[in-house]
């Protein structure tokens, strides 16, 4: 009985995607009308938008740096990150906080929406847009139920002038 | 208990250091004032504090040798002998020796016999005499084979009478005053006479002793200090040759077959000393018959010295601080605990009357506070003296050994840097003087010829500049030679023949591994190995060497090093919105311009004249690209900032005053940003930037770049 299940679980992994046997929880979120998901066990908290310092000399969608309980954390703003139109803050904007590579950075986003169970077969590869639209940073494309919820990798969302390159390991991930 | 020992031998190891450092700066500063009894009583309390510990942890070797020469040092502080260079000399040799020595002790380690038995030899020697034997290799030779001349061996073996104790009569002052004789190397307690429990009569002396002792002293002497009991006693006094080869001798109590054959005069020392150098080692005769190959022998060397070798103890760094520091320390934690009580007092029944009070009492605690976390930040810090204070030595061996006259002119020996940085400056400062010795200064002849004094100076300084420390070690000697550093660099392939080098390129050419232009190789420098050990090691601490020279007057070697501290004391700033800190050491001054001081040039580029020197403008919003409040520089500030000797005037809206800030990364979860040198917490829990005033510059100058 164990060995078949172990079998299932493993069979059921999509090698294309890539997603590991961690599970497949997603913390899904908003921005505007679109659905976003991370792994949830990338996510370190959820925490209110509070003012950031705006970091000099550094690309629009860094927001700043933000005091964490005394570490130093960059904040990143999914909107500006993705060309998406910037909005007015409001009470349901927050910083998810997450940890990309050893490095604890926060994503401003909308609003937080759920914790998402979605099962591999439920999740297919990205689709490809060509030139108009690059979506190397998505480890798929998750349905739940109606909602079509966008799988971010992390590695590959946040590189270039987010997080160093570890000796090129983005590109591996 | 054995754990207890090691502890305290650690404490020994480290006193020991410390001894050691004060008898050689003491004998180097003895040459300059040979009749100076103060310096001659620290010189000698060294010593016997260092031979009084040995003893305790029986480190007998030691003990020993630091005995000889204290008995010199002794008969120097009495005026029995005048002390001369050849004296100093052979103080000197026996302190490196007695160094060994202690390290062995550390080690475990077993110290080289020859070299301590000469000396000793020496030491002796020089006492009888009133100056060191003059041939020091005959001498040697003397001590290895035969025994020291007036030094004598006695084994004394001593049964008290039974009735000592009524006599009140303590056998161990009899063994004191044998050791005020000379020394003492082993008792032996004989307590083959002590009867049966019940039968024994505790007023009555059962005991015997064996005492080896070594003297200068004759028999008579040692048997007069058992006078009083001499007629009862038994005792036996025997004056025995120490064993030849202390080493060998004593372990294996028999003597070599080669000693018995020279002593009963069968053969000669020196018949036997050819006999011997015939003698092959194990590993060559087996090479000889083919029985096994150079590698093998060489492997099974190999293992046979990593065996003998014991693992090497790992050393925990400790700091010695004043004890006035932490005195400081725990008067300000009691005032700290006496705040919090105060506080913890008020807050149990406050009212919105008391705020006053409150306000007062938490300025107080914030008082508290920083007092303790600088006095904390200060134990790591120590006086650079301490790396200095092997130069001395080292100029007076490195200017005998060169033939040249050379003058060490020490400053700024209080200027004090964390421990960790002073340890890692050494060996680089030391490769620094060595070069300055070895190659910068030229011989005496040459130095006249060239219109100089005979004697040439070396000037090793330190002294706070900016956010850093700066060492400089300087040389009036000959200045590098910038032709032909040049045609070196061009032989080794490191620079093209085409390539157009400014001089400060060309000097940074002699940092680079294997290059030398030293005509021959020396013992102490010229294999072109260290310079580039210098760089690494200086940049490996986060620091710049620079070098300025100037041909026939001399080089200046100037290491920076930074403050890598992770608390600074910074100046808050405000342009627009936004807060940074800029580090308080590298503002020089704040103005208010008038318009009659900015001048542009080329209408882009803005200058300020600040009391008659025009230095660039920079606004700190065009540079980070913010929103000022002001644009007009006459109603800004300008905060006059220096960083390696280069000024500029940063504009800002507004000072906002002055605190401590700690340090925080940036590179931990973001990575560098270009002028700032790390973030750290304001009062109100947002981020602020501490300003990297160099980085600005660099920011500065390349926009510049890219407009123009």
């Amino acid at each position: 009985m164990p060995t078949g299940a172990l079998e299932n679980t493993t069979k059921d992994i999509n090698p294309q995607i890539g997603l590991s046997t961690s599970g497949n929880q997603f913390l899904t979120f908003n921005l505007g009308d679109e659905l976003y998901g991370v792994d949830i066990l990338r996510v370190q908290e959820i925490k209110g938008y509070t003012a950031v310092t705006k970091i000099p000399n550094t690309p629009a969608h860094i927001k700043g740096v933000l005091n964490l309980r005394g570490t130093i954390v960059p904040i990143i703003e999914l909107r500006t990150k993705f060309s998406m139109p910037t909005i007015d803050y409001t009470a349901f904007t927050v910083i998810i906080v997450v940890v990309v590579r050893d490095k604890v950075m926060g994503l401003v986003v909308d609003s937080v929406s759920d914790v998402l169970d979605i099962d591999n077969k439920d999740i297919q590869p990205a689709p490809q847009f060509g030139a108009k639209m690059d979506v190397s940073f998505l480890n798929g494309i998750g349905k739940s139920g109606d909602k079509l919820v966008a799988l971010l990798n992390m590695d590959r969302l946040l590189t270039d002038g987010d997080v160093p390159q570890a000796g090129g390991a983005a590109a591996t991930v | 208990m054995s754990t207890d020992l090691s502890h305290f031998k650690d404490a020994f190891f480290e006193e020991s250091q410390e001894h050691l450092t004060t008898i050689e700066e003491g004998l180097l500063q003895l040459e300059q004032r040979p009749g100076d009894i103060d310096l001659l009583n620290r010189i000698f309390r060294g010593a016997h504090s260092i031979k009084g510990n040995s003893g305790m942890f029986g480190f007998t070797a030691v003990s020993q040798f630091t005995h000889k020469m204290e008995s010199v040092l002794d008969q120097l502080r009495s005026s029995q002998m005048v002390v001369t260079v050849e004296i100093t000399d052979l103080l000197l040799q026996s302190l490196d020796c007695l160094k060994t020595l202690i390290d062995c002790a550390k080690s475990g380690d077993s110290p080289d016999d020859v070299q301590v038995a000469r000396l000793s030899a020496q030491l002796e020697a020089c006492q009888g005499g009133g100056a060191p034997a003059a041939k020091p290799s005959a001498a040697a030779a003397a001590s290895r084979h035969s025994q020291v001349p007036g030094a004598h061996h006695f084994t004394i073996t001593w049964v008290p009478p039974r009735y000592l104790f009524q006599r009140g009569l303590d056998p161990v002052q009899f063994i004191k005053e044998l050791g005020e004789l000379g020394s003492v190397t082993s008792v032996i307690l004989d307590p083959s006479r002590l009867p049966a429990l019940k039968d024994l009569d505790p007023e009555q002396c059962y005991l015997g002793w064996t005492i080896e002792m070594e003297t200068v002293k004759d028999l008579k002497v040692i048997e007069g200090v058992f006078d009083f009991v001499r007629e009862d006693s038994t005792l036996t006094i025997v004056d025995t040759p120490p064993p030849a080869d202390e080493s060998r001798g004593s372990s294996e109590g028999a003597k070599p077959l080669g000693e018995i054959l020279v002593e009963t005069g069968v053969v000669s020392q020196s018949q036997l000393n050819q006999a011997l150098s015939q003698q092959k080692r194990v590993g060559e005769i087996l090479v000889e018959q083919k029985i096994a190959t150079p590698e093998q022998i060489s492997e099974a060397l190999k293992k046979q010295t990593e065996a003998s070798a014991p693992a090497k103890k790992a050393e925990t760094p400790s700091i010695r601080v004043d004890t006035v520091k932490i005195d400081r320390l725990i008067n300000l934690v009691g005032e700290l605990v006496i705040t919090q009580s105060m506080l913890s007092d008020l807050g149990s029944r406050f009212e919105m009357s008391q705020l006053p009070v409150l306000l007062e009492r938490v300025a107080q605690l914030e008082r508290n506070t920083r007092e303790i976390q600088e006095r904390v930040m200060g134990i790591r810090m120590v006086p650079i003296g301490n790396a200095f204070s092997r130069f001395p030595r080292l100029v007076r061996d490195l200017s005998g050994k060169a033939g040249k006259k050379i003058q060490l002119i020490l400053s700024g020996e209080e200027t004090e840097l964390d421990k960790t940085v002073i340890e890692s400056i050494g060996d680089p400062l030391t490769h620094l003087v060595r070069n300055s010795a070895d190659h910068g200064l030229e011989p005496p002849d040459e130095r006249l010829a060239a219109g100089k004094s005979e004697q040439g100076t070396i000037r090793l300084n330190a002294f706070h500049e900016g956010g850093n420390i700066c060492i400089t070690v300087e040389d009036d000697g000959r200045g590098l030679n910038r032709d032909k550093i040049l045609a070196k660099g061009i032989k080794q392939g490191l620079i093209a023949e085409t390539d157009k080098l400014s001089d400060e390129q060309i000097w940074m050419l002699i940092f680079k591994p294997g290059f030398s232009t030293a005509d021959k190789v020396t013992d102490v420098s010229g294999r072109g190995v260290g310079m580039d050990v210098v760089k690494r090691n200086i940049e490996g601490l986060g620091g710049t060497v620079s070098i300025k020279t100037s041909s026939g007057k001399g080089t200046t070697f100037t290491l920076k090093l930074p403050l890598t501290l992770a608390i600074i004391e910074g100046m808050t700033v405000r342009v627009g919105k936004d807060t940074y800190i800029v580090p308080l050491l590298s503002i020089l001054e704040s103005i208010q311009p008038r318009r009659e001081m900015i001048k542009t040039l080329i209408g882009k580029g803005e200058l300020v004249n600040v009391r008659g020197i025009y230095l660039p403008l920079m606004r700190l919003y065009e540079v980070f690209r913010l929103k000022p409040e002001l644009s007009d520089p006459t109603k800004a500030i300008l905060l006059i900032l220096e960083t390696e000797g280069e000024r500029v005037a940063v504009m800002v809206d507004e000072i906002l005053g002055q605190q401590q800030v700690v340090i925080k990364s940036m590179e931990q979860n973001f990575r560098k940003v270009e002028g700032v040198a790390g973030a750290t917490i304001l009062g109100d829990g947002t981020v602020g930037f501490i300003l990297d005033v160099r980085g600005l510059l660099e920011i500065a100058r390349r926009d510049v770049s890219i407009a123009a």
